[in-house]
């Protein structure tokens, strides 16, 4: 069997009928789902509330059969993984009533902060398969509350690493073991909760596993295990098999290596489809680099096989997949980072680059599902005591945000979306957060011509600001990347906004601190804001119809000023109050030659020139990055010449090219 | 002087517009359907009473479901409606929680928000999480934004202010401003619509409200008004999501109740029907062309729930009748995907082309053929009115055959039990994954499709019995008739159950029953016709989502009432803890207006069962062609017996009575089959 397994399954013959095995493959996402269900509603952890978990069904070798129908994007391709490193560790040592816990991220995990219960499930003695519950914990200790260290190189300081363990040996809970790891987390308590939601709901998933068992007979169920991978396999094959041979490559960015400074990290994403399979070659990616934002081989692996899944959304996730998607991952880099390296926020880091690399790849060859890139996901952490009600307890404000997604081929963008790391993922609610914290919003609105422009404009992305009230022992850390990797477009299109967390917004004191930082002191009163880029657009700006520009503005998401400089669309306001105003034709059309003649030339304008510019007040940072494509360091308004240089010749690659 | 006898219920769906009228002189109940007519809603009504030949005098009752908020809303004919935020807030209605429900497919995007970016405005104000207010209204500001929306043309208003869940003084000065300076537009204000925490859910409430609120307002006037015009004398009895119904005067402060109003009609009849067969526990399924419903009875009552939306993205916050919607109906495609697996549903052939054996140029193989096909479905249908092309079915179906090397039956039973396991995922994602167990419950088979269905669907989740009511096809007509008045009265009450005594939370539901009363006196039911109940949201703390435990005067103390959360918790989740604390997260209050129900009619028997049976054809049961007894339902004699296999046919439905089960007709002449489990 072992054999027949590795090699491909040339045309076999399906053994189930076509009825059963439908029937056993939406059963099995059926369970997963239930699994799923079981742990939204008896979990304990906000961030597993906000829908940052997974599950999975597993064969007896580690094989994923089944994830379920709303799990997020970064978990995709990683359940595998670690059922696998469960096996290799314990092999021979799996009983009954056994139930692992891990979330080493050198062992296919994605971060410490995703734990996952590994719960095996036997029948009639012989071990047939996995139920896997995975859930971003709150926090799993460190030296941070929320378990992340910007500062930190390697991931001692980021939490407590679990490779696999056993937490319950033949039935019997071993609290020792337990013990240990909580006790070495902050709130032990509430992760006590998240264990048991999760060792709860792997056992809703075995207990219908058994009845499927039970109703179909073993060997039919685990003839589906392998049929539903095999399903999966063929099904993505038949739709690689109707697209071009070839190989197709791009790179995108992370802003920069900490301790290096100017200089844009590439990731290089190279594809090819041959023989009906795709395989993924990173080489030339960065060696990994001194902060926590590079990608173990887990997470890597993920943003492939989700960049590549976002293009096949009808099919279901399981190992058939992976079977047919490939990766080579050069080892030591960005995309490879070996223990001890920190990779804890390899999710605002390499994997969204991975992901949008991949979409933009695909659009070449799906046009008709092309999408430009999104927002970077961030996460915003303030932590402090609580001195409200003269009481004092630690709080912790942890906080994400939607933004703007990338322009299609016939649409704008999503505005305000989550992340394309797990579009499923929820952002809180302020109420529910100011009860919880001395943090008080201020704003949470779209952003006026946060879109990048495009003929199809990238969607808006979102302000979110706030003011600190009683807090005492206040830092603030934050997770986040391309403020110079600024969100692109493509086929014409151009960027959106750069990224970051300012604190004394709109005051004198106001101070631009860039996206990845931790343990910033702040004190009541301190006021600060951050922004979630707009997507990149879609296609040549100068041809968006002028009326959707019109209808933008009346609502809005574009102002005036940026219709005119963005477009090249002239608007007059009548009377805003009625929502009247009136497109200048003829101006609109000397204006779009105006920009048409000299774009490409503004594109080569020496970047210390537009610094110049920009300091004089004659330009502002939306022309320095759309108009001139240079990038700069916001928090002391320089300009970055290496970056710049790389960014424009992207930008020349994915805009300039594509205009007339 | 005539009184008025007869009590009338019309729902409106999408496709038809079902009448039910029941006559309590005489028991008589007649069952009707014509045509819906969505431009212009009472139409359709109008025609459907005519229909049913009954003047306005002889009815003592309207009760209505209706779609007019739901379409309004999909398609976004709405009145110019502004929102009014706190500054910094007026784009929480668009970002929502950020999510969407594909969460796979890029080109898949949530609805666009009811109330357009441009018509939404803000003002300086802001209220802490205590209620103290930080920035009072400024008044000037208000002012001139209402002089704005006036100018506008503004119809209708929803103000929605962060935190106004525990304070909404401001909110309420707005609306005072707006009252005075846009007199004639329909204002409302989060804290008197909802009062509940999180920002996203009360404004998208808030902003439903609003923009339903002036159409609901006006469609029940105008009903209302030709209705009187015929002689009817009363209120119309509006259906809710709830579960209950409303008259026209509180129509407008929960207008947002309404965007929902027929669904919960099927659940409504499947409880009656299932309580009058003895059942306490009961899954109701109502299977149409495009699609089917779920619900579920336990103990008598039905789910409730407060997740639910119209569109996905924009909740609609008050409770609601929990309805599970998949996309299977007898309509519904089978197909064969590029890796070979054969498919049903989602897609559907809907009403046009509809299934390839209706003759309008379908070619794909629906439920419906293969149904034909395996004999069955007759080819006649609605008493002749209706022909079946079998040919046509074959053709269709014959393309799952060829692929699979099945024979013509073959592929027809194949269809049917793809379709059958995936209606029976969705049975058991709302019974057996909520705690339940199916084998405790009875299955309320009905809508056009549902009792070709049934049997076999239970057989599957080992329920052992199936109800077929007597007009399947109007069963949610029915449930209209069988409503009492019915509101909720929520709020968020954040507190640790330990800091809290048992009088301090009388107190509280004190208050809130005092507002319940007053909606039941408005929408006047006499105080022996109410009832009002206290529910209490729990969990532990830590934990984010909460369970609803019943509280009343009775409890002798908190513990008692922890004690039945601990229970549920262990029910619903198969675990609990009861050394972790408890959290007390809102409270709600229930007021029930009874209102007076008809009974209906125990039958006699009469006449034989062979009269009842009109032939016999070819049925395809367990792999091959049997000969199969088909009988009038109508003729039917109640306490019948009927042995499997047997075909029921009927005007709306057709009944599948497989080999081995057991079907018999109960003096409220639903047909009760016992599933054979073997």
């Amino acid at each position: 069997m072992s054999s027949a397994e590795k090699t491909l399954p040339q045309k076999r013959e399906i053994a189930l009928d076509p009825v059963t095995f439908e029937v056993l493959k939406n059963g099995f996402v059926n369970l997963v789902d239930q699994m799923a269900e079981q742990m939204l509603r008896t979990c304990y952890s906000f961030v597993i509330y906000n829908r940052d978990f997974s599950c999975a069904l597993c064969d007896a070798e580690g094989n994923t059969v089944m994830q379920g129908t709303h799990d997020i994007s970064v978990h995709v391709g990683t359940l595998h993984l670690t059922a696998k490193a469960v096996l290799e560790d314990f092999k021979g040592d799996i009983h009954p009533g056994d139930v692992f816990l891990v979330n080493d991220p050198y062992r296919g995990g994605t971060h410490f902060c995703d734990v996952r219960v590994v719960l095996p499930v036997f029948y009639e003695d012989k071990l047939i398969a996995f139920m896997q519950t995975n859930g971003h914990w709150a926090d799993v200790g460190g030296s941070n509350p929320g378990s992340f260290d910007v500062k930190s190189r390697d991931h001692f300081g980021e939490g407590i690493r679990i490779p696999p363990v056993r937490i319950y040996s033949q039935g019997k809970y071993l609290s020792d073991v337990v013990n240990l790891l909580i006790s070495n987390m902050r709130v032990p308590k509430e992760r006590l909760g998240d264990l048991r939601s999760q060792v709860e709901a792997a056992k809703v998933g075995q207990k219908q596993l058994l009845e499927l068992i039970q109703k179909y007979g073993i060997d039919t169920v685990l003839t589906a295990f392998k049929e539903v991978q095999d399903y999966v396999e063929r099904l993505a094959r038949k739709k690689i098999e109707s697209l071009p041979e070839g190989t197709w490559e791009t790179v995108d960015y992370i802003d920069m290596d900490p301790e290096i400074g100017d200089g844009l990290i590439p990731i290089k994403v190279k594809m090819t489809i041959k023989n009906n399979e795709i395989l993924y070659d990173l080489s030339g990616s960065h060696p990994y680099i001194s902060c926590f934002l590079n990608a173990g081989y887990g997470s890597a692996l993920s943003g492939l096989y989700a960049g590549t899944k976002t293009f096949f959304p009808e099919i279901p996730l399981n190992s058939g997949f992976y079977r047919v998607v490939k990766a080579h991952l050069p080892e030591n880099s960005v995309v490879n980072a070996p223990d001890p390296v920190a990779v804890t926020g390899f999710c605002s880091g390499a994997f969204e680059k991975i992901m949008n690399a991949c979409f933009e790849i695909w659009s070449e060859i799906m046009p008709e599902r092309a999408i430009a890139c999104s927002f970077n996901l961030e996460y915003l952490l303030i932590g402090g005591y609580d001195h409200r009600n003269s009481s004092n307890n630690y709080f912790m404000w942890y906080d994400w945000m939607a933004g703007g997604h990338g322009g299609r081929i016939d649409r704008d963008g999503a505005n305000a979306t989550s992340p394309v790391f797990g579009v499923g993922l929820s952002v809180q609610p302020c109420e529910g957060q100011e009860r919880l914290s001395p943090v008080i919003t201020t704003k949470h609105e779209i952003i006026t011509d946060s879109g990048g422009p495009g003929q199809f404009r990238g969607g808006c992305g979102l302000e979110k600001g706030g003011v600190l009230t009683d807090v005492f022992g206040g830092v603030m850390s934050y997770c986040c990347d391309r403020s110079r990797s600024v969100t692109w477009g493509i086929k014409g299109g151009l960027p959106s906004i750069p990224q970051g967390a300012t604190l004394h917004p709109d005051t004198e004191k106001e101070q631009f601190l860039g996206t990845i930082f931790s343990n910033v002191p702040v004190k009541k009163g301190d006021s600060f804001t951050r922004v979630s880029a707009g997507g990149g657009g879609l296609g040549d700006p100068l041809k968006r119809d002028v009326n959707a520009v019109l209808e933008d503005v009346i609502d809005g998401y574009v102002s005036i000023d940026r219709a005119r400089k963005d477009y090249g669309v002239v608007i007059k306001e009548i009377d805003r109050d009625l929502d009247l105003f009136e497109i200048d034709y003829e101006a609109t059309k000397k204006e779009r030659e105006y920009i048409r003649k000299n774009r490409k030339a503004w594109l080569n304008v020496c970047p210390y020139e537009v610094e110049k510019m920009y300091k004089n007040g004659e330009i502002d940072q939306l022309d320095v990055i759309r108009r001139y494509g240079v990038i700069m360091d916001y928090t002391t308004n320089q300009v970055l010449m290496k970056s710049t240089e790389q960014y424009r010749k992207a930008m020349m690659k994915r805009s300039l090219a594509y205009w007339d | 002087m005539i009184t008025a006898k007869k009590r009338l219920a019309i729902d409106v769906g999408g496709t038809f517009t079902d009448v039910f009228v029941f006559d309590e002189e005489t028991g008589e109940i007649f069952v009707t359907k014509t045509s819906s007519t969505p431009s212009n809603p009472e139409k359709g009504i109008l025609e459907g009473i005519a229909k049913a030949n009954i003047s306005g005098e002889d009815i003592k009752v309207f009760s209505h479901g209706t779609t007019v908020g739901t379409n309004a809303l999909i398609e976004r004919k709405l009145p110019k409606t502004a929102l009014i935020t706190t500054k910094g807030f007026r784009d929480v209605i668009e970002i929502g929680n950020g999510t969407k429900k594909d969460i796979w497919d890029t080109y898949k995007d949530k609805a666009r928000p009811y109330i357009r970016r441009r018509d939404r405005f803000e003002v300086t104000e802001r209220t802490d999480y205590k209620g103290n207010i930080l920035v009072p209204v400024n008044e000037n500001e208000v002012r001139e934004l209402a002089r704005k929306l006036k100018k506008r043309g503004t119809e209708s208003v929803a103000v929605c202010f962060i935190n106004s869940y525990v304070n909404g003084e401001n909110e309420l000065r707005v609306k005072e401003i707006l009252q005075e300076e846009l007199p004639g537009a329909y204002v409302c204000i989060s804290s008197e619509v909802l009062p509940e925490i999180f920002e996203h859910e009360r404004m998208s409430t808030t902003v439903i409200n609003a923009v339903l609120g002036p159409i609901m307002t006006s469609y029940i006037k105008k009903l209302e008004e030709e209705m009187h015009k015929r002689g009817y004398k009363d209120d119309i009895l509006v259906l809710h999501s709830g579960g209950g119904v409303m008259t026209s005067s509180t129509v407008p402060r929960y207008a947002a109740r309404l965007a929902s109003s027929g669904i919960a009609a099927g659940a409504i009849a499947s409880k009656h029907i299932a309580k009058i067969c003895g059942y306490q526990n009961a899954i109701g399924l109502d299977m149409g062309g495009t699609s089917t419903d779920i619900s579920l009875m336990y103990d008598g009552d039905i789910r409730i729930t407060k997740n639910w939306a119209i569109e996905y993205g924009y909740p609609i916050g008050f409770p609601s009748i929990e309805i599970l919607t998949i996309g299977a109906g007898g309509g519904s495609l089978a197909w064969i995907d590029e890796g070979g697996s054969m498919r049903n549903g989602p897609q559907s052939a809907g009403a046009y082309p509809g299934p390839a054996c209706y003759g309008f140029g379908g070619t794909e193989p629906t439920n419906t053929d293969a149904n034909l096909v395996l004999g069955r479905l007759n080819v006649e249908l609605l008493g002749g009115s209706m022909k079946l092309d079998l040919e046509k079915a074959k053709q269709a179906v014959q393309k799952i055959a060829d692929a699979f090397g099945y024979s013509i039956e073959e592929a027809a039973n194949a269809i049917i039990e793809v379709a059958n396991a995936n209606m029976s995922d969705a049975l058991r994602l709302i019974s057996v994954r909520r705690g339940y167990d199916p084998r405790e419950f009875a299955l309320v088979a009905f809508g056009g499709a549902g009792p070709l269905h049934g049997a076999y669907l239970a057989k599957e989740l080992n329920i052992p019995t199936v109800i077929i009511p007597p007009y399947p096809g109007v069963a949610a007509a029915m449930g209209c008739l069988l409503v009492d008045v019915r509101h909720d009265i929520s709020k968020t009450y954040l507190k640790q159950a330990s800091e809290v005594t048992l009088k301090q939370l009388l107190n509280e539901f004190e208050s809130m029953q005092a507002e319940a009363k007053v909606l039941l006196q408005e929408e006047g039911i006499s105080e022996e016709h109410s009832t009002l109940m206290n529910f209490i949201d729990l969990r532990y703390q830590g934990q984010w989502r909460s369970l609803a435990v019943p509280v009343s005067k009775n409890h002798a103390s908190m513990e008692e009432i922890l004690e039945l959360f601990h229970r549920e918790h262990e029910r619903e989740f198969a675990y609990s803890d009861r050394n972790q604390n408890v959290e007390i997260f809102g409270l709600r209050v229930t007021a029930i207006g009874t209102v007076p129900k008809p009974e209906f009619p125990k039958y006699e028997p009469n006449g034989s069962i062979e009269n009842a049976l009109k032939g016999n054809r070819e049925v395809y049961f367990d792999g091959r062609f049997v000969k199969t007894n088909i009988y009038d339902r109508d003729k039917i004699p109640v306490l019948s017996v009927i042995e499997g296999p047997a075909i029921i046919e009927q005007l709306d439905t057709t009944t599948v009575i497989p080999p081995k089960f057991t079907a018999k007709v109960d003096i409220y002449k639903n047909i009760i089959i016992s599933v054979n489990q073997d």
